[in-house]
């Protein structure tokens, strides 16, 4: 009989958004939470954010207000959680869900497959960016120098790598500038930002704020295709304007799509084509006892203090819920 | 000519710059065999791999040689993924004859080689008049082609076979035994089980010369200036072979790349499409495939696009050419136009104005064989292919072939814990292996263990492309956003080399420009 664990709450997901419901349930008196986390460590994608004098703080991780680092942000999240009661699981993929009968199957390198119960369980899973099909404007070849703005943040400041100096950016929204910025600090020349809107997505004083930061991106908008030349390396790019922007290396900081697979695959509703998962006023799913928070909403970019108050709120329900006695 | 002990052969790498542990390196000929080779096979694609392969269970002594940094990774990567009956193929080529033979090695081969292989079957699908009138002529072709276990449907029939198809639908055809592969082991598994035969191989190195093609031993000269000495050569560089038959003296012919650009459906349509969908080619159009993959997505697909020899662009995909897969595909199943599509690739098949399947004994020269054309069912033919050239060559050039006991026609099982389904599956083996419990690539549930076994595996993989066709690892939902840093660490950590140094698919696709 493979292992079997029943909890009260079982939360999947440990970025600020996860970790928000955790302490806002530990905080109105739940017991037996449990925060289960894929990665070997809690924060999601702000924990990539390193506190080091090459980087910058960038407004994802804002904190009442105050600009921090997203490993400070997370520091202080995890402080609050070792002080709580809150049960983390570490290292461990959730494969599917049974909505009907409460029920998590997971995977991790201790325990093999197992299985959780709850009574409530709470989908804090984010969101990721768009892929080239799915951004469906871009064309040409599919070379190797091709990033996520993820994958940007775990060289630049986990490894110290600067994967590329003469950035071209498709998308425009804070992600991006703040992409722009943290490579013209690592001494990449100004980026070119790409977008088929007319305008940037981000608003005018936050791109001034990284001004202050010396980074000046081209914006190109109304581009409706850009064509990626370059075989096994792209080397520059075709914008429909007839425009050639060299480069040597492209990041996608496109829309974000909510990681709501695990949903969409085990019949809880979710919209097509946007994967935004329908919720009711409670942010609940379309099954009792499931819940949604953070970026996996679907309301496109968030940073990581609204995602924190969002799980705070989205605890309150959980624990109407519980209380209801259904 | 090789003794019968079974020693492995060796696997190097012509790699310039630090991207490779020193092992693997090709630095000169004396790291391969001393005596010339009885053969010089030009082309790891699934053609050259397949016949690595079926001359390795023989005593000879036999390298393999190809330009790119993995096997497999010409025109072979990108195909339909279909292990065809040839039940539509030309009658009486030698082509259908290959196809149709194949089909029958495919069930069991596909065990022996821990491919994963499904037989699904194919229902051919008739919208209108215009293709409903052909059914019979297509039916008549089949059995022609000795391909007699089809059926004629009622529209009835097809809807029940598949839910949700164009409501249109006149009729069809059942063709029970067309099947799902996974295109990407086929290369792998014939040319692993060939090196463990004791087959040497050697990778990026492309042949430029040839030096006294008319002479018993010949040197095939490689980018680099180094000669491989060998007593027979054949050639089956796909879309590279017409360049090297220049040089020596071997019949003209015209080559040029077809492009066939795919879209691949999300696993949430898993369920969508369980057999494959056929359109009947008409006046206008010859038609979009839909086809469940073996990892439980859906593709549709091909276009026909030519291009110049040396196109660079060839395997570029366009919006166009994509909007006119959706808009084929769904006319044959209308869901899918709405079901999330997560990525796109261009395969492109070698076509040849001389006709398919050109096959050309000491062509230009003794001892040389030229073999070109194998368009798109050269992955179902290839294990009969194999087997039919080396009848040739024993006929036609001498080739002497002594069995050698001392050899293997299988993978082994216990290398291959996810060669079908995921290796969390299996009771208690994470307790052996914990990286097993570590999911890397979230999106096609890859464990860490299965990342380092590729790393690990026979031909020492280490580019990003090779290990994501071992491992399926970035080819989910998300390309890679979550993973790739992962399993580039992964490859720098266990070949020990730096981390801006790991490529994409070879020097000069370095993925990090820092």
């Amino acid at each position: 009989m493979a292992y079997q664990q029943n909890v009260n709450v079982a939360i999947i997901g440990a970025g600020p958004a996860g970790i928000g419901v955790a302490l806002g349930l530990a905080k109105q008196g739940v017991k037996s939470i449990l925060l289960i986390e894929r990665q070997e460590k809690i924060g999601g994608i702000p924990s990539l954010y390193k506190k080091k004098d090459s980087s910058i703080r960038t407004f994802l991780n804002l904190c009442r207000g105050r600009i921090l680092f997203g490993e400070e942000y997370v520091n202080r999240l995890n402080k609050k959680l070792i002080k709580s009661e809150v049960e983390i699981l570490l290292e461990s993929k959730v494969l599917d869900i049974s909505p009907k009968k409460n029920k998590l199957s997971l995977v991790n390198p201790d325990k093999g497959k197992f299985t959780i119960e709850a009574n409530g369980i709470v989908l804090a899973c984010g969101a990721r960016e768009n892929t080239l099909m799915e951004l469906g404007w871009i064309k040409g070849s599919r070379p190797g120098n091709i990033f996520f703005s993820k994958s940007l943040l775990e060289l630049l400041d986990q490894h110290a790598i600067l994967p590329l100096r003469k950035p071209v950016i498709i998308g425009s929204d804070l992600n991006a500038f703040a992409a722009a910025a943290k490579l013209k600090r690592s001494s990449a020349s100004n980026a070119n930002i790409i977008e088929n809107k007319r305008t940037s997505k981000t608003s005018f004083p936050k791109r001034f704020y990284f001004n202050l930061f010396n980074s000046k991106p081209n914006f190109h908008g109304n581009i409706e295709s850009v064509k990626i030349v370059g075989k096994h390396s792209a080397s520059a790019v075709e914008l429909s304007n007839g425009k050639i922007l060299d480069c040597d290396g492209i990041v996608l900081c496109g829309d974000l799509i909510p990681n709501s697979e695990l949903a969409l695959e085990n019949n809880l509703k979710v919209e097509v084509p946007s994967r935004k998962p329908v919720i009711g006023s409670d942010y609940q799913l379309s099954e009792p006892g499931w819940f949604v928070a953070g970026n996996m909403l679907g309301d496109g970019f968030n940073g990581a203090e609204w995602c924190y108050y969002n799980g705070l709120r989205v605890a309150k329900k959980v624990v109407h819920y519980l209380n209801s006695g259904k | 000519m090789k003794d019968d002990s079974n020693s492995q052969g060796k696997i190097l790498y012509s790699w310039d710059g630090d991207g490779i542990k020193d092992e693997l390196r090709f630095k000169k000929t004396t790291q391969l065999n001393k005596e010339p080779y009885d053969i010089i096979i030009i082309g790891a694609g699934v053609v050259g791999c397949a016949l690595a392969f079926k001359l390795s269970l023989y005593k000879l002594r036999i390298l393999l040689v190809d330009k790119n940094y993995d096997v497999g990774e010409g025109t072979s990567k990108g195909s339909s993924a279909i292990i065809h009956t040839g039940f539509d193929a030309p009658v009486g080529t030698l082509e259908s004859q290959l196809v149709t033979k194949a089909s029958k090695l495919w069930p069991q081969l596909a065990k022996n080689l821990k491919i994963p292989f499904e037989e699904c079957g194919a229902v051919l699908v008739a919208i209108d008049d215009e293709q409903y009138n052909q059914l019979d002529k297509i039916h008549q072709k089949s059995l022609d082609n000795g391909i007699s276990d089809v059926n004629i449907l009622s529209s009835e029939q097809v809807k029940e076979l598949v839910p949700d198809v164009n409501p249109d639908v006149r009729g069809g055809m059942f063709i029970p035994r067309e099947s799902i592969i996974d295109p990407f082991s086929i290369s792998i598994a014939f040319s692993e089980v060939a090196l463990t035969n004791g087959v040497d191989i050697l990778l990026g190195s492309e042949i430029v010369d040839v030096e006294n093609p008319d002479g018993e031993i010949k040197n095939l000269i490689t980018a680099k200036g180094q000669k491989l000495a060998t007593k027979m050569i054949v050639n089956v560089a796909g879309l590279g072979t017409s360049k090297i038959t220049e040089k020596y003296d071997g019949e003209f012919f015209d080559i040029n790349p077809r492009r066939g650009q795919f879209i691949i459906f999300d696993k949430i349509s898993r369920n969508a499409v369980k057999r494959i969908l056929l359109p009947i080619p008409t006046a206008q159009t010859k038609g979009v495939l839909v086809i469940p993959t073996i990892f439980g997505n859906i593709l549709a697909g091909p276009t026909a696009e030519d291009f110049p020899l040396d196109d660079q662009t060839a395997t570029d995909t366009t919006i166009d050419g994509l909007q006119a897969m959706i808009q084929g595909a769904s006319r044959l199943y209308p869901p899918l136009k709405d079901l999330p599509r997560i990525g796109t690739y261009a395969g492109i098949r070698c076509a040849c104005k001389q006709g398919t399947y050109q096959i050309r004994y000491n062509d230009g020269s003794k001892n040389i064989l030229t073999v070109s054309g194998i368009r798109s069912t050269g992955v179902t033919s290839s294990p009969a292919l194999a087997e039919y050239l080396i009848d040739g060559l024993a006929k036609n050039c001498g080739l002497k072939l002594t069995k050698n006991p001392n050899t293997v026609d299988s993978r082994p099982e216990s290398s291959f814990p996810s060669w079908w389904k995921r290796p969390f599956h299996i009771n208690n083996l994470i307790k052996k292996r914990p990286d097993y419990g570590r999911i890397i690539c979230n999106c096609e549930d890859v464990s860490q263990g299965e990342i380092v076994d590729a790393i690990n595996s026979p031909l020492r993989p280490f580019t990003l492309d090779a290990i994501k066709r071992r491992t399926m690892a970035r080819t989910g939902r998300c390309q890679g956003f979550d993973c790739t840093i992962k399993i580039t660490e992964l490859i720098s950590e266990y070949h020990n080399i730096p981390i801006n140094k790991i490529t994409k698919n070879g020097p000069g696709s370095e993925i990090l420009n820092g």
